[in-house]
């Protein structure tokens, strides 16, 4: 008897990571409206605080589904692949940062880190950890 | 690590997306797993050679 037919599409990974990308939007939008806010004298050191906090909710409700993503819908082969991507990108970020932070210690001219660089980064470097093993096992 | 799985699938006219179903995963891991790109877990190995009523060694032999 044949099973029946069925086709695992890429199509949760990527809403998920369009949904990762959103939040870490949230998350610098908070950032930007914190800053604009504190020049403005709007808000007060309270709801600055508060709206700092607010704009990083996304993100943590994106790990929770993401863990549960991770340990319960995925096969072991693409479990895999999103590991070694989250791998990737803690291997280059890491030493990266160090450097750029020892650099900036010890005087030297090092490209200023904004929010959005440090957040996008790490995002950007999991998508490119994806890619190379996904093209490995293809 | 090479196998069989691509001459056993066929001999039984299935498709990848249906031994990828029999299997509960996706058919890319079994296109994969086909071409030699990716060795299963122990699990997986045991689940592919009770779907086939082979042993692991009949479908899957070292380099």
């Amino acid at each position: 008897m044949k099973p029946e037919t069925y086709e695992v599409s890429a199509g949760p990974g990527s809403q998920l990571y369009g949904l990762y990308v959103a939040a870490i939007a949230t998350a610098l939008g908070g950032n930007l409206l914190v800053r604009i806010a504190e020049r403005a004298g709007w808000l007060g050191p309270a709801g600055r605080v508060g709206l700092a906090a607010v704009a990083v909710v996304p993100l943590i409700a994106g790990a929770v589904v993401f863990w549960r993503w991770l340990r319960r819908d995925l096969d072991e082969m693409v479990q895999r692949i999103v590991l070694e991507g989250l791998a990737f990108a803690f291997i280059i970020y890491l030493p990266i940062a160090a450097l750029l932070v020892n650099l900036r210690t010890a005087g030297a001219w090092v490209p200023r880190l904004d929010p959005a660089d440090m957040l996008l980064s790490p995002a950007l470097l999991v998508a490119i950890g994806i890619v190379l093993a996904w093209r490995r096992v293809q | 690590m090479t196998n069989r799985l691509s001459e056993l699938r066929s001999s039984r006219g299935w498709s990848q997306g249906e031994l990828a179903a029999a299997l509960e995963v996706s058919r890319q891991t079994v296109n994969a797993l086909e071409r030699g790109k990716y060795d299963p877990s122990l699990p997986l190995a045991f689940r592919i050679a009770r779907l086939f009523g082979r042993s692991i060694e009949d479908i899957f032999s070292p380099d």
